[in-house]
Parts: C-alpha cells; structure tokens; sequence
C-alpha cells in the first residue's frame, strides 16, 4: 500500500497541488489570487502528463530514427499547447478582474458582492 | 527511482503553493507563484521535458507574473509589503483534504514513475510512430518540434486561433464604450 505510493511519487504531488489550486478558489476572496488558484490546479494536471510520459533512462526524443530509449514526445506536445493556451486564458482572467475593478472598486469578492446588493 | 533533485523539487513546489494559498499580500503571493513557476520549469528539465521548461520558465515564471503585477499595478494601492496569513476556512479545507483523499485513491491504478512501454499504456503506437519517423518524414532532429508543426500542425493553428481569440477579448473588455 505505502509502496504503490512511493513509486509513484509524482503522481500524490499532483494530488496534493489540485488540492491547494482547488483550496484557492474556493476560499480566496481576492480575485487576483482566484486566478493564482486556477493556475496551480492547471499545473498540477501538467506534472501529471509529463510524469505519464517520463521513462527510466530515457532521454529526450532528440533522433535521427529512433535508436535509443526516449521519453514520450506526445504528452510534452500536449503541455505545450495547454501553457500557451492557459496563459490567455490568465490574460483574459485578468482584464475582467480591471474591468471589474473599474465599474465596482474592489477586486475582493465580498466587496463586490456588498456592492452588488447595496444597488 | 527518486533523486535528490527530484525530491528537492516536488518539495519546493508543494511548499510554494501552500505558501501562495497562505499570503494574504497578493504582491508577496505572485512573487511566491513566481518561485513556484521557476521550480516547476526546472522540474520539466529534470523530468526530460527540456521544451516545455523552456515554455515554462519564458511563459509561466515571465509573461504571467508580469501579468499578475501589471494587474494589481491597476487595482491595488500598495500599502508597502506585509507579511500576514489568511484565515483557514476549515470547511473549505476539509473539502479539498476529501477531494485530494479522491484522486489519491486512484493513484495506485497508475503505472508507477519511470516504467517503460510494456507497462505504461501512454506509450502507444503512435508515439513510437513518430520517434522512429519524424526525422524521415518532416528532417527535423527534434521529434516535440516535429509534431507540433508538422503532424499536429492543425492542433497547433488552433492554439493560434484561441491565443488572437483571448487578444480581441482582452481589448474589447478593457476598451471603454463611448457614447457619442
């Protein structure tokens, strides 16, 4: 039981960094720190395809033809895709947090929420 | 199994999220997230992904934390740097300890680090396509490179489409309507 754990180190730090990004989230009042949350979760799911392609001994799939031990180039083109992809969807996260600073004066949840019920 | 880096590592990112969850400062959070980000592409490194390290450390630890600190620049008055914690919400926090609880439930079903094609079901067929190809097919050295312009060129114009998508958003919300 703690064996099947410890060989597969990465995998409960996945776990543990989904729990921390989720924590964020939910808890967090801040907005900004919403988006830091989400960020967190996304990367937990990253370690958890580069583990998945990880190989022992194996080296990165620089070939001219396949001879030698690589790790798997799929789950790494994947990752890339999804760190660009991520970061606009940080950028656009982010514009709304200004936006709704400027039309409510806070970029903390319960202020904007008072605010919302005073009107 | 585990090296020293390797441990060293998985233990500065835990502790770095844990320590952005805890910041109540949202600048002394971002530059903590920033540490984090740093950690995580020298993790890629270690972990044989040299590509998406490098993505990670231009994209993840620059262009994001410049984003976060542009943003606060706009909303937040900086009052000086202040160390203090949040409050735990222990509902909150038992419910992420159960939803960790869930997905460690399922670890053991996955291969274990490092096991090699016959045991690891993520190595399939066209992964060893495109190691045994991709210099054939595209001459490049690089097989990452090779599949993401050539193979899975489509995907990545698709991540271009998304990328100009979030730009015209960016400007449209941020933009102010004028009336005339």
């Amino acid at each position: 039981m703690i064996e099947d754990f410890l060989l597969r180190y990465n995998y409960v730090v996945f776990a543990l960094l989904l729990g921390i990004g989720l924590y964020i989230v939910i808890d967090d009042e801040n907005l900004v720190k919403k988006v830091i949350g989400l960020n967190i979760f996304q990367t937990g799911i990253f370690l958890f395809f580069i583990t998945v392609a990880v190989r022992d001994g194996g080296s990165p799939a620089v070939t001219h033809g396949g001879e030698g031990t690589f790790v798997n180039p799929l789950p790494h083109v994947l990752i890339l895709t999804a760190i660009v992809v991520g970061v606009s969807l940080t950028a656009l996260a982010l514009a709304l947090v200004v936006r709704i600073h400027e039309e409510y004066g806070s970029i903390r949840e319960d202020v904007v929420v008072e605010v919302l019920e005073r009107d | 199994m585990i090296t020293w880096i390797e441990g060293g590592l998985l233990l500065f990112v835990v502790l770095t999220a844990l320590m952005t969850a805890m910041l109540r400062d949202v600048l002394a959070a971002i530059i903590v997230f920033g540490g984090y980000s740093l950690g995580m592409a020298i993790l890629w490194v270690v972990l044989q992904a040299p590509d998406v390290g490098l993505t990670e450390a231009a994209v993840g630890a620059g262009v994001m934390t410049v984003l976060f600190l542009v943003t606060i620049a706009r909303t937040t008055r900086m009052t000086g740097l202040e160390v203090t914690t949040v409050d735990v919400n222990w509902s909150a926090a038992v419910l992420c300890v159960v939803f960790v609880f869930a997905v460690l439930a399922t670890v053991p079903a996955l291969p274990a680090v490092g096991a090699g094609p016959e045991a690891n079901p993520a190595f399939g067929e066209v992964s060893s396509y495109y190691i045994e190809n991709a210099y054939d097919d595209t001459h490049v050295e690089n097989v990452v490179t090779a599949v993401l312009v050539a193979y899975r060129g489509f995907d990545t114009f698709g991540e271009a489409t998304v990328v100009f998508a979030a730009g015209v958003a960016v400007l449209t919300v941020l933009r102010r309507e004028v009336f005339e």
